[in-house]
């Protein structure tokens, strides 16, 4: 119970400590959306003053000048209550909410389900070479997946662009979620469209990131089934499968579990790459754009979101783990 | 990528120094213009019928995906707004240095001491829901404006001295503080008039500045039929009140977030009208097709601009000037740098071919400016105090992701160091740039203005002293902080002057740039723009100039789409 | 980038020490360490003896030329640029700034690391609570996200501020690890002989604790470096680097921006980015490589007797 407790108020700790972050540094950094707003408003030298920019970030809802302090508490106010207010880069005027809510089903559900299959698929896989040690998919996993999780993201998605997606009649499009001319709806058409414009990204992310849970399984299979439980559960005389799946996997799993939570951090920058390389609209690519049009309050909401995400999935594993580890339960 | 963009954006002219209504031969006073109002430009594409029908696509990469929102008066949409759906009291084309067309007013006469001017509206307009169009609407749009600072982009009422917009039965008189020709290209050719009874009820009339406008109605020749994420579908407007036109039906404007899947869709033919950056043009655009076409008419100019306020002691130096002036290849930075697409500048800063008339070729040439002079380059930064062991050390700053900045930039940095001057390139975020340009901390930029109808504009912007600032206070576009009084009175004696005494102006103001140096223009910076014929006829082209071309050019692109007609449909 | 970090995120506490100069043999028997250590030999020569791939080159390999957007040719071995660039030579002279920031700013993170992580086990109460919970909520931030933010307003494309943001991002996993296997030593016999000899906490530390850790650490250093290679080709690839760098990411963002693969020019667009994966395929071999050595349970069967069925 303790236990449960500590990782609640580490959440709640570490989503403080992301906000005031998010919150500060923008603010450090030179420029602000006045600046940018004056770059859009003023192509050509006109006169537009200060006074006027202020006016139109007043009207969305953005007021500088007020006590830096005042305005943080402001701040986490709206922050915790949803009020996330209105872009002010290149969407200007856009409610952040609509901005997010449009582009997060498309991550969700390219990145999401990726990852997790890629998670699910390494962790069998892993599993499997680690039970086969010295066989044929042992000698071959290593050093393939070593290589495959050592790539650099975009340049797998730039491979896969170039092998599929060049030509005159390339097989699969290389950018964008689905077709310009369809409307999003139930339909064969559109589903179809969407699955064909996601298969590029979804092979990249794959490709990548199973590579790192085959190896981490593996490991971990391979030291647990060097434990004694294994061989006298051997002695007795279970079937191999059994074994595998139900003694040694589900020990060595749990490492890969935590290791989960904690590698989120490196899908969302994967994320990012992806969706730039292949122009999928989705929240990486909107947080790349946020950054370069220093939209406050986008930067500050996908932030607050992509952090969020990330520490109820590592509360989530933790859970998980306390749930299926008895060890955890009586450590208290 | 979208850096390349933004320059082309950069010329779409929104300089509050606006066209007066002369230039181009059209007389100040009196009617707008040589043109027929039915046929909509002064030698428009196909002045005859033609049978309605067709689709084009539109391929310019605005970087995001659409948020639906068709708000006029707010910058960061209008562009899919104005032109399309709303339309300006006259428009005035910079591609022949002002040329008029009437549009919701037929017709509009100044005062003779130019502060004040008349409209005539135009009858039997009709708004896209059906209501009738009048002046009221007119009034309403300006005094909105007056209401809500926040709309009014091209600061009218605080800038521009405008006091009062009143209407008398179909005519409007603005009434300005002072003369305002200058100001004609604003206020008549970019405010989009929008109707009085939408936006004088609901959202509009509380929060117009962020109002979203899903579905906004406009008097213009289309209408939004649909919007997506990903894509915006216009249909002609059924009441348009050009008789016969448009005659293409639809107009499809997919959202592109990059430049390389835009560029595709030129190539393969899917999209028809570009307004991109395409590298290797030749390679990858035009032999695919040879309906492929493109054309980059420049309209300003980029330049270095060195700082020439006394504490930069380097900068300040005629010398130093004058010898970077005359070690610049401009024709290989335009090959290499912007690979051919934007032609040379030269050094009286006045754009050529666009402005021929303005253009003091002898003058160049007697300075010596006409070609790179090397030798004259090294003898001057001798006479300064340059030598091999004491080389001239320059820092020029620019704009991160403008890579066919950094690409001319690179070329100059080629030139320079066979000089003996060593340039180092510092790009900068967009902010952190402006943070540096405007109070004037640095000693070289790179940068652009984005001109207007004639070379005033871009030339006002940079040399005029009220558009500068002391260093260290924000100025307005006058970067490089270069005061002279005499110049001044020119730019002064330009708003009241006749047409032939402007040009006269022009060319003694360019007399300036080529003594004192102060704005280095290195090539000139163009409105991007590929079109397919296809299907596809009444574009502009070389020959005809009717309108600036490129789809993000506003409202002419307006012009381009009642022009353009779709072969298939006349069989 | 994934999470063949993670891959170390079971240390064998239990691992059995060899003495140091088997570590050298393990090496050479471990075919996966012999081919990382042989890559990344290559590319040590390639970053500190350039001219010697490019002998023809004389002067600045990003020297612009005449014609642009070439096809690879027997002048120009992988084409050339958008500015009439020799992609092969910038692609070799490119080397040296990827190898610096690898090493640097992973050595940099290893460092910090080991510091936090020691510390942390070492001081316990509420010095490491707090250690701790610091480390938990940087392993936790997202530090991509955040690192785009810093570079592009920080940076100006500045090298140093990448390696610095670098640093400060990539340290948490390693310290996490470091401070597990600190804790699990701190009960050891030798470290418990020492302290009855009376020595002091930070000799302790620093002879006795340290040095058992060193193929931890090393492994953490390799894991930082392909960090650090990755996650700074991938601002460059975003154009938040330097655009006049010489470097990897910043050839790729200059592809990129040339449409190098809808051009056709495969060599251009693929190129530096191979460069990358190879620099980063030669530190996970060896990351891997050493937690095969130091844990022997790992170390690859060889045909000797089959283990199970």
């Amino acid at each position: 119970m303790r236990y449960l407790i500590r990782r609640l108020g580490f959440f709640v700790l570490t989503l403080w400590a992301a906000m005031t972050l998010n919150f500060f540094i923008p603010r450090l950094m030179p420029g602000s959306p006045e600046e940018a707003l004056r770059e859009r408003l003023s192509k050509g030298g006109s006169v537009v003053t200060p006074e006027q920019l202020r006016t139109v970030l007043a009207e969305f809802g953005f007021e500088p000048d007020k006590n830096i302090l005042l305005q943080y508490v402001e701040y986490l106010k709206a922050m915790v209550t949803g009020h996330w207010g209105v872009s002010v880069g290149s969407s200007l005027g856009v409610p952040v909410t609509d901005l997010i809510s449009s582009a997060l089903p498309w991550t969700l559900g390219l990145v999401g389900i990726t990852t997790v299959l890629a998670f699910i698929i390494g962790t069998f896989i892993g599993m499997v070479s680690g039970w086969r040690r010295g066989g044929l998919i042992d000698g071959v996993v290593p050093p393939v997946f070593i290589v495959t999780s050592a790539l650099p993201y975009f340049w797998v998605a730039l491979l896969l662009i170039s092998i599929f997606a060049i030509g005159n009649n390339p097989l699969l499009p290389n950018d964008f979620n689905y077709d310009q001319g369809l409307t999003p709806g139930f339909n064969v058409q559109f589903i179809g469209s969407v699955i064909k414009h996601g298969l590029l990204p979804a092979a990249t992310i794959l490709i990548t990131a199973v590579g790192g849970w085959i190896l981490t399984m593996r490991n971990n299979m391979v030291t647990t089934l060097a434990e004694d439980y294994v061989r006298m559960a051997r002695a007795k005389g279970i079937p191999g499968r059994r074994i595998m799946f139900g003694y040694a996997g589900r020990n060595a799993f749990l490492p890969n579990l935590s290791g989960f939570a904690m590698s989120l951090g490196f899908v969302i920058s994967g994320t990012i790459l992806v969706e730039y390389v292949f122009n999928y609209p989705g929240l990486g690519y909107m947080f790349y754009n946020a950054t370069v049009s220093t939209d406050y309050p986008l930067l500050q909401s996908l932030f607050l979101l992509v952090t969020l995400a990330v520490l109820i999935c590592v509360l989530l594993c933790d859970f998980a783990v306390f749930l299926l580890d008895p060890r955890a339960r009586t450590e208290g | 990528m979208r850096g390349i963009k933004r320059i082309a954006v950069a010329t779409m002219a929104v300089g509050i120094l606006a066209a007066a209504g002369c230039g181009g031969g059209d007389k100040p006073i009196g009617s707008a213009s040589s043109s027929n109002p039915s046929s909509s430009t002064s030698s428009g594409g196909g002045t005859g019928q033609f049978k309605k029908g067709g689709t084009v696509t539109i391929a310019n990469v605005g970087g995001q995906t659409w948020p639906c929102q068709f708000n006029p008066f707010n910058p960061a949409v209008n562009q899919v707004a104005l032109g399309f759906v709303y339309e300006p009291l006259t428009f005035v084309n910079v591609l022949k240095s002002g040329a008029t067309t009437p549009m919701l007013a037929t017709a509009f006469a100044w005062s003779p001491k130019k502060d004040s001017i008349v409209f005539t509206i135009r009858d039997g307009v009709k708004w896209s829901d059906g209501q009738p169009f009048s002046a009221d609407d007119v009034v309403y749009t300006f005094n909105l404006m007056k209401q809500q600072p926040a709309l009014d982009l091209y600061a009218l009422w605080s800038g521009a001295g405008l006091t009062s917009v009143t209407a008398a039965g179909n005519k409007v008189t603005l009434q300005f503080k002072g003369a305002a020709e200058p100001y004609f290209y604003n206020f008549a050719n970019q405010v989009g008039i929008v109707p009085k009874h939408i936006w004088s009820t609901g959202e509009a009339a509380s929060k117009p500045a962020t109002w979203a406008n899903p579905k906004p109605v406009g008097t213009g020749a289309f209408t939004v039929e649909s919007c997506t994420s990903n894509n915006i579908s216009y249909a002609a407007n059924g009441s348009y009140w050009q008789p016969g036109k448009p005659y293409v039906s639809k107009v499809q404007y997919p959202a592109y977030l990059d430049n390389n899947p835009a560029n595709l869709d030129l190539a393969s033919g899917k999209a028809q009208w570009g307004g991109q950056y395409i590298p290797n043009i030749d390679n990858f655009y035009k032999s695919k097709s040879p309906e492929n076409n493109y054309w980059f008419p420049p309209t300003a100019n980029v330049a270095i601009v060195p700082n020439l306020d006394p504490s930069h002691k380097v900068t300040s130096n005629l010398a130093v000037r004058q010898a970077i002036a005359y070690a610049l290849d401009r024709e290989q930075i335009s090959k290499i740098g912007e690979s051919g697409y934007q032609p040379a500048a030269n050094q009286t800063g006045v754009v050529t071919p666009t402005f021929d008339k303005y253009f003091d070729k002898d003058a160049l040439t007697a300075a010596g400016y006409d070609k790179p002079n090397q030798d004259k380059a090294k003898q001057l930064l001798e006479g300064a105090g340059y030598n091999a062991s004491n080389p001239l050390k320059l820092t020029i700053i620019s704009v991160t992701g403008y890579t066919d900045w950094d690409a001319s930039l690179a070329v100059v940095k080629q030139q320079l160091a066979a000089v003996g001057i060593e340039l180092t390139t510092q790009d900068l975020q967009q902010q952190s740039y402006n943070q540096n340009l405007y109070p004037g901390d640095y000693d070289l930029a790179y940068s652009s203005q984005s001109g207007g109808p004639t070379p005033y504009y871009e030339l006002r912007q940079q040399l005029y002293s009220k558009n500068t600032a002391p260093i260290g206070k924000q100025d307005n576009s006058n970067y490089s902080r270069y005061i002279n009084p005499e110049v001044d009175k020119l730019f002064d004696q330009y708003a009241s002057a006749d047409e032939d005494t402007q040009v006269k102006l022009i060319k003694q103001i360019s007399g300036y740039m080529i003594k004192d140096i102060p704005v280095i223009p290195t090539t000139e910076s163009v409105d991007w723009y590929q079109y397919n014929t296809k299907d596809l006829e009444g574009w502009p082209t070389q020959d005809n100039p009717y309108a600036q071309p490129a789809p993000y050019n506003i409202p002419d692109v307006g012009q381009v789409l009642t022009n353009l007609y779709s072969k298939s449909a006349q069989k | 980038m994934s999470a063949i970090v993670a891959g170390t995120a079971t240390p064998a506490p239990s691992a059995s020490r060899r003495p140091r100069g088997g570590l050298f043999r393990a090496i050479l028997h471990n075919r996966k360490a012999m081919l990382g250590a042989g890559l990344l030999i290559l590319f040590c020569l390639l970053a500190a003896f350039p001219h010697l791939f490019v002998p023809w080159l004389h002067g600045d390999p990003q020297a612009i030329g005449d014609l642009p957007l070439q096809q690879p040719s027997s002048k120009h071995w992988l084409g050339t640029t958008g500015l009439g660039q020799d992609v092969y030579a910038e692609l070799i002279y490119s080397t040296r700034e990827s190898l610096i920031i690898a090493v640097v700013a992973g050595l940099g993170a290893t460092i910090l690391s080991v510091i936090i992580g020691v510390s942390a086990a070492y001081l316990g109460g509420a010095a490491d609570n707090l250690l701790s919970m610091m480390t938990d909520i940087f392993l936790v931030l997202p530090t991509f996200p955040l690192i785009i933010v810093l570079a592009t307003y920080a940076g100006k494309g500045n090298l140093t501020v990448i390696i610095v943001v670098l640093i400060l991002t990539g340290w948490s996993y390693g310290a996490r690890q470091m401070r597990a296997q600190a804790l699990s030593l701190r009960n050891r016999d030798f470290l418990e002989s020492a302290r009855v000899r009376g020595e002091r906490r930070s000799y302790i530390i620093v002879v006795e604790v340290l040095p058992t850790m060193i193929s931890l650490i090393v492994a953490n250093f390799l894991g930082a470096a392909l960090y650090a290679v990755l996650t700074a080709a991938g601002l460059q690839f975003l154009g938040l680097g330097d655009p006049n760098s010489l470097s990897w990411g910043t050839m790729l963002y200059w592809a990129q921006n040339q449409g190098a693969l809808v051009n056709g020019l495969r060599a251009w667009a693929l190129a530096p980015g191979l460069a990358v994966a190879l620099l980063g395929v030669s530190f996970a071999l060896l990351n891997y490589a050493f937690d095969e050595i130091s844990n022997p349970a790992l170390r690859p069967v060889r045909r000797r007797r089959a283990r199970q069925h």
